[in-house]
């Protein structure tokens, strides 16, 4: 029966990785679900079963729920920012000029950067004392004197979305770069002849062809950006008055620095969920994507 | 005044100069074919009429105008190309509309043209279709029809034909003959297919090197090449070229004991002992008996091909090879010594160096 022995063989050569797989996902994955019942604490206390408790608190608590909106307008905000520089880009850098691999390769630097570096250089660039952004806008004469742009809540936020932006846009350009030299030079050259404007010809011709790989791109950065911690853990680590306090960070404060761990367990599944279902709405999306065309 | 004027056309990319003084002047309704091989700058020629490229000197008039440096939309001008390019999410009927969407033409009359186009072509049926959901031949259609609906001064066609199959091709050639017969435009095609060339023209400009080898009528180009390189390109198969030696008066076929006769109007007019090649079509030669009339040569029949309609033969004359295209039930075997003849006629002559033909000079 070779059939059984095919079938045999694939499961032994696949069984290290699986041992490996619910070691380190299954199971704790398992022991969130568990923890999230209950009223744990991270040390000390196993903590009884309280069922639903957490979840109810959490949800209805006002700290999820305005976590839940800085995370969203942080992605929403971010993404979209990203998506249009990103195609900017992509249009300057197809275009034929001298210089343009070396730009090119310039362009990608930001996203090569490891996220704490990044967050690090915007820390240095916003620094109330000595920030290059304060000296160029004073300098300029945009600006009286100088701000803490990261120590206000008014401006915290937008200004991690700035360097959030600065590092994921060459994604973005990237990927539209890719489906940009993917469109047929006689299919611009035939808009060209028939009459079609810089802004018809991206509109009817170029955009079908970047449309699928940006969809793409969309869905990545987007379930990225929904779950974002590092850049705001090393600018703002949620501050100041909690304005940048996104659900990933919530999720730590709870689990960590409270050290509440039942309540931490049922916020990062909470947070799990919603990933989940932006994921599998845009795996839909992308399937129709694909019909389509 | 002609309905398209090339002027000295240079082109020059770096240090290359692919195109080196074009000119040609087209009537109201003629049908230009730029023949050639890959890299004689035909295409360049066709992207600097369409304005996709600017030439570094010269001028292309249509009409009274100067188009240079006109945006290709304001040329007046409409071109169908090879890949047919059509925009891949738009229907038939917005491909063929859109030249007319993008000028403001309004919805309803822009609707009629492009139905009225669609009938011409026979692509009714397909208005609604996008163009993946079409063959090759469709496809093509609807580039042409793309072309049509805004009745331009000038088609440009760059190589339209070639991604067909050859029974297509052969259908699409005929298709674009009765069209042009119909709608009278004035047209360039860019191909270097020599048998399109010869079947859709009105007029071939040959193109090598940047430069126009010939300009003249498919009759012209086919009866009297100005080269040796046209002679070699369009004819299939391709003219017979000799080598040989002018003796008082007469050709002596080198490595061989024939010798035929000087065309009249070169007795005298060529030293003996110049070397010339001699130019004879394959389908000039014909199988003859000693007494029949014309000028005979004698040969060693190599092997014989019949293609159907007819029996292609390859000869020795001497130690030099020629190829004959004979009708297809002619008897013939294979190391036989067989007498060819054909009419002085059809004798070309060209010098070697120049590789001009002796005869128009």
């Amino acid at each position: 029966m070779p059939g059984i022995w095919i079938t045999t063989r694939a499961w032994l050569l696949m069984l290290p990785l699986l041992v490996v797989m619910i070691a380190v996902i299954g199971w704790p994955l398992v022991d969130t679900v568990r923890l999230s019942f209950t009223d744990a604490k991270l040390v000390g206390t196993a903590g009884g079963f309280v069922g639903l408790n957490n979840y109810a608190k959490m949800l209805g608590g006002s700290n999820f729920q305005r976590a839940l909106m800085t995370t969203t307008w942080f992605a929403v905000v971010s993404v979209a920012a990203e998506m249009v520089l990103g195609v900017l880009a992509a249009l300057l850098l197809n275009q034929q000029f001298r210089g343009r691999t070396a730009l090119r390769a310039l362009m990608i630097l930001p996203w090569a950067l490891p996220t704490v570096v990044n967050a690090t250089l915007w820390r240095l660039i916003y620094n109330p004392e000595y920030g290059a952004l304060n000296a160029a806008l004073t300098q300029i004469g945009l600006l009286d004197s100088y701000r803490s742009w990261l120590g206000e809540p008014a401006s915290a936020l937008t200004a991690l979305i700035v360097a959030d932006c600065w590092k994921n846009f060459p994604l973005v350009a990237l990927i539209a770069l890719a489906a940009l030299q993917a469109v047929p030079r006689d299919i611009t050259a035939a808009a060209l002849v028939d009459g079609a404007g810089p802004f018809n010809r991206f509109r009817y011709v170029i955009m079908p062809y970047l449309a699928g790989p940006l969809l793409v791109a969309l869905v990545l950065r987007t379930i990225e950006a929904f779950k974002v911690f590092d850049i705001i853990w090393v600018m703002t680590r949620g501050g100041p008055a909690n304005s940048t306090r996104t659900l990933s960070i919530l999720v730590y404060q709870e689990a960590f620095s409270f050290q509440r761990a039942g309540s931490g367990a049922s916020l990062a599944l909470i947070v799990t969920l919603l990933v989940t279902i932006l994921a599998v709405a845009y795996a839909a999306l992308l399937r129709k994507a694909a019909g389509a065309s | 005044m002609s309905a398209l004027e090339i002027r000295d056309i240079h082109k020059r990319y770096g240090e290359v100069e692919t195109l080196k003084g074009i000119d040609i002047a087209l009537d109201s309704g003629e049908f230009l074919v730029l023949l050639g091989s890959s890299g004689c700058g035909k295409s360049t020629l066709l992207n600097i009429i369409a304005g996709l490229a600017e030439p570094s000197r010269g001028d292309v008039r249509i009409g009274k105008r100067s188009i240079l440096g006109l945006h290709p939309k304001d040329r007046d001008i409409a071109m169908v190309f090879q890949s047919y390019a059509l925009y891949p999410n738009m229907s038939v009927a917005r491909n063929i509309g859109f030249g007319l969407e993008m000028r403001k033409v309004p919805a309803a009359e822009r609707e009629a043209a492009v139905r009225e186009t669609a009938r011409l072509l026979q692509i009714e049926n397909l208005l609604d279709r996008k163009p993946s959901q079409l063959s090759g031949g469709q496809r093509q259609r609807v580039a042409i029809g793309r072309a049509l609906v805004r009745n331009p001064q000038v088609f440009l066609f760059d190589e339209p034909l070639s991604n067909l199959d050859a029974k297509l091709r052969m259908e699409m050639r005929t298709e674009l003959k009765r069209l042009h017969q119909m709608l009278k435009t004035t047209v360039v095609y860019v191909t270097h297919d020599q048998i399109e060339a010869m079947t859709l023209a009105t007029r071939i400009a040959v193109m090598r090197d940047g430069r126009i080898e010939q300009l003249g009528t498919p009759e012209e180009i086919y009866d009297r090449p100005a080269t040796l390189y046209v002679a070699g390109f369009v004819g299939s198969p391709p003219m017979n070229i000799l080598d040989a030696e002018v003796v008082d008066n007469a050709l002596q076929v080198s490595g061989s004991h024939e010798t035929l006769p000087l065309p009249a109007d070169l007795k005298g007019t060529v030293p003996a002992g110049k070397r010339v090649k001699i130019g004879i079509r394959p389908e000039a030669l014909r199988l003859t008996s000693a007494d029949a009339a014309g000028v005979h040569i004698e040969v060693h029949v190599e092997v014989m091909e019949l293609t159907g309609p007819e029996l292609v033969t390859t000869a020795k004359l001497g130690n030099q090879r020629i190829t004959a295209c004979l009708p297809p039930r002619t008897r013939l075997r294979a190391g036989s010594e067989q007498l060819f003849s054909f009419d002085e006629a059809a004798l070309h002559l060209f010098d070697p160096e120049t590789g001009r033909s002796l005869l128009t000079a």
